[in-house]
């Protein structure tokens, strides 16, 4: 393929005729048809208000969603992640029943619609586990100190026991794409390192520990950084189980005040901004340790 | 490690009888204590209630049962996705590695966009704002939404498995006086496309997945037959393990397909 | 009569279908040094790589310094510390520092402390004659030192016999001399090697035994005296012909 300079030709000219096209005949429509006036300002109070009574500044539904969403991912990643590396390292071990384990895990995962396994899933947690667990009784417990770490961690106590069963769906779907990731990660680093290892002495622990691992991180966190971005997208799923996060506000907030195409393309441009940021951020991390490789 | 523990690992190794016999204990206590949790909270097995869903029949008459009409609409969905996200793809591909400004913008604005928002956002876009704007049906809202989706994956397939075929391909065609029409069309298409089925395909089984979502918009695929069928009937695990047991038929049997494909491709080089 | 240190009774290794040793058996004595030639594919890596079990051998017995190759871990692990092993491709650890490289088996596998691993990485850096090369990292070094390196990090398991898988055929040629100057002092000093190499000179000047393998089996083993001038077998004749033609 040679690299030509870009420049103007015909192609811009259809392009952007089409898209002119495109952008009257929405407005037209928008406007005549659907006969809709924009009103952004109503929305503004479901994210900011002042409160009434204290005369503060208070967040609202959308910023509380975007909170639960960001908790989502965080806690999230850690979770999937440690599924994942747990996963990964029983995906390659030696034991074939571990990696028979592991292999059914991953595809059942993966072959399963994102949606069908949440409700699957939630519905079986909500059932059998989350009452096997107790954490309806740690959620409902009367003592200060765990009230207050569960508002600042996991947001309303009232919604915890949900909020942990959206998490561990949410984790146990991830962790099957980590658990790839770090099989794959630890398989590319060549045969010779085993061999060097073991020759020199070690043990396959020591070999894993001291010569295969420290390599593989630096090809794991690449597309770990990209399953982040992933799973703040797919957090938006739980929406559909009733975890409060950002999708899930929108839609009510969508509801009350019917400013639906306001709100909608408002939340899109959200979710946009927090990923984007992430992929900028993530892409600075790596040209960063790349220099610092070399 | 002690010795017993070392030589249970040992016998892992080795016995492909002694692993497979650990892995369907295993499968069989989770089994055993998911069916154990349901009976404890006084869960009615009605199993038999199942195959009516796939075909029912009635004084001597079949009918089709609300699974298979379920199916058919995913597969339906499937269908005209899987087309016009080839179109999608294909013409985000030459835009993006096309000379033009505009062209490399919006292909460039278009990938972004849908790899930086959830699916299910775009979905409630596409239902709350676009298709009332266009006056389309649930149906063709789910089949616009899913191909602006998928289309960004694809069109990175065929990007890639273009740019795959070698530069000297490209040199060799310049060489011999081909124009650049000819170059695409009897040298890079031939060599791209062995290398972009496998992904194409497996582009085909996230499809299906992802083509579940539509049940948030109420059409009527498999997912959103199995939800109402549950509300109605309340038979949740069977209905849920039905359905999720049709999707993994279809996409497992695609896989294997991708890996078939992968193998000749692995092959023929 | 001495007894042997590494001894092979009858060794047979598949791959799959594929046969790749063929009832091998072979004695190696203490302070012996045994050159391992013929042509490609013909199972010199397979057998030197059983000897400290980086293959299993399929039947058979491998005895090492009076251990016997079992499934056993720990005489694995026994095994592995007494028989230090230098590969084609180096494989050096890429994530850590030349010194980091000497002394982690050491301060791992025999649990010294730093500073004596420390103390005898360096001992062995400066008979590889590389002491001040000691911080860099394995990609900053050329090919003959890292390969240099690699018999350090050997040594530095104060290991009884040193296998060489072709310890110069990935190098550039004004490379060898140096690593194979530094195989012969070795050699000098007394130690246990098996070397697969088709360094013929190297051989001449070091070998007390030659051993010659066809299609996994051994064809032909005597002392290098005889090996060259009087091989036995046609097969040594020819591939003898063909590598010392060039
Ligand atoms: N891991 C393996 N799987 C399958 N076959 C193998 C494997 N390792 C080696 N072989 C086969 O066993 C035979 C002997 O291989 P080996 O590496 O011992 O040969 P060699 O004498 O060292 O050759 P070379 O001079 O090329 O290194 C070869 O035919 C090779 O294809
Ligand atoms: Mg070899």
């Amino acid at each position: 393929m040679q690299r030509k300079k870009t420049k103007l030709n015909w192609i811009d000219a259809l392009v952007v005729l089409s898209i002119a096209i495109f952008v009257i005949v929405i407005v037209r429509r928008v406007e005549s048809v659907l006969n809709y006036t924009w009103d952004w300002s109503k929305i503004v109070p479901f994210f900011i208000y002042v409160d009434r009574e204290t005369g503060e500044w208070t967040k609202n539904l959308m910023i509380e969603g975007l909170l639960m969403t960001m908790r989502l991912a965080v806690y999230g990643i850690v979770a999937s992640a440690i599924i994942g590396v747990v996963m990964g390292l029983c995906r390659i071990s030696s034991n074939l029943f571990l990696r028979m384990v592991a292999r059914s895990y991953v595809e059942l995962v993966r072959n399963t619609p994102p949606l069908v396994f949440i409700f699957i899933f939630y519905f079986f947690l909500s059932t059998q586990l989350m009452p096997v667990l107790g954490i309806e009784e740690l959620a409902r417990s009367d003592s200060p100190t765990v009230q207050w770490l569960i508002r600042i961690l996991c947001g309303d106590p009232v919604l915890f026991s949900n909020f942990i069963s959206g998490l561990v769906c949410l984790s146990i779907f991830e962790g099957a794409y980590i658990t790839e990731i770090v099989r794959a990660g630890v398989q590319s680093i060549p045969r010779g390192q085993w061999e060097a290892g073991k020759a020199v002495g070690l043990s396959g622990f020591d070999v894993m520990r001291s010569v295969i691992l420290p390599q593989a991180v630096n090809r794991i966190a690449p597309p770990l950084a990209n399953q982040f971005i992933t799973l703040i997208k797919d957090s938006s799923i739980v929406s559909l189980i009733s975890i409060q996060e950002l999708t899930f506000m929108a839609v009510e907030v969508g509801v009350s005040t019917s400013r639906i195409f306001e709100i909608w393309i408002l939340t899109a441009a959200m979710y946009f901004v927090i990923c984007y940021a992430c992929v900028l951020f993530f892409n600075w991390l790596e040209r960063r340790a790349a220099r610092a490789r070399r | 490690m002690p010795k017993v523990l070392r030589k249970y690992w040992r016998l892992s190794q080795r016995s492909r009888t002694f692993a497979t016999i650990q892995y369907l204990l295993f499968m069989g206590i989770l089994v055993w204590t998911v069916v154990h949790g349901a009976n404890q909270m006084g869960y009615q097995w009605q199993w038999y209630n199942i195959p009516d869903l796939f075909v029912k029949e009635f004084r001597g008459e079949y009918y089709v049962g609300r699974l298979t009409k379920g199916l058919w609409v995913t597969l339906q969905l499937t269908f005209w996705c899987v087309g016009l996200t080839l179109l999608v793809g294909l013409i985000t591909a030459l835009l993006r590695m096309s000379n033009s400004i505009s062209g490399k913008a919006l292909a460039t604005g278009y990938l972004e966009v849908v790899r930086n928002t959830p699916l299910l956002v775009q979905l409630y876009l596409f239902y709350f704002v676009f298709s009332p704007i266009l006056g389309i049906d649930r149906f063709w809202t789910g089949v616009v939404c899913l191909t602006f989706y998928e289309g960004s994956f694809v069109a990175e397939i065929i990007r890639s498995g273009i740019q795959s075929v070698d530069r000297g391909q490209w040199e060799a065609g310049d060489a011999v006086g081909l124009k650049k029409g000819d170059i695409y069309r009897y040298i890079v298409i031939p060599q791209a496309i062995p290398i972009m089925l496998p992904p194409l395909t497996g582009q085909i089984i996230n499809l299906v997945k992802h083509s579940a979502i539509v049940s948030v918009i109420a059409v009527a695929d498999l997912t959103t037959e199995g939800r109402n069928v549950i509300a109605d009937t309340f038979m949740s695990f069977e209905v849920w393990f039905t359905v999720a047991g049709i999707y993994l038929a279809i996409t497992l049997s695609l896989s294997i397909f991708v890996h078939w494909l992968e193998r000749r491709a692995a092959f023929s080089r | 009569m001495q007894k042997p240190i590494i001894k092979l009774r009858g060794v047979c290794k598949l791959f799959g279908q594929f046969q790749a040793l063929y009832d091998v058996s072979f004695d190696v004595k203490l302070g012996e040094r045994v050159v391992v030639c013929g042509p490609s594919g013909s199972g010199k890596s397979t057998m030197i790589r059983c000897i400290n079990r980086l293959e299993e051998h399929d039947s058979g017995e491998i005895t090492v310094d009076g251990i016997e190759l079992t499934e056993d871990m720990e005489n694995i692990l026994s095994v592995r510390r007494e028989v230090g092993m230098v590969f084609q491709q180096f494989n050096l650890f890429p994530h850590l520092t030349v010194l980091e490289n000497l002394v982690l088996a050491p301060m791992r596998a025999r649990k010294l402390s730093r500073t004596e691993a420390e103390k005898t990485a360096m001992e062995y850096l400066e008979r590889v004659r590389i002491p001040d090369q000691a911080s860099k990292y394995p990609a900053q070094l050329s090919g003959g030192q890292q390969q240099r390196v690699a018999i350090a990090r050997s040594l530095c398991m104060k290991p009884k016999i040193m296998l060489f898988d072709e310890p110069t055929s990935a190098l550039d040629p004004e490379m060898i001399k140096e690593v194979l100057d530094v195989m012969i002092e070795l050699a000098r000093d007394g130690m246990t090697m098996i070397v697969v190499t088709h360094e013929m000179g190297f051989a001449k000047t070091v070998a007390d035994t030659m051993v010659f393998m066809d299609h996994g089996r051994i064809v032909e083993v005597a002392p290098p005296s005889t090996f060259f001038t009087s091989p036995k077998s046609d097969r040594t004749q020819l591939f003898l012909s063909q590598i010392l033609s060039h």
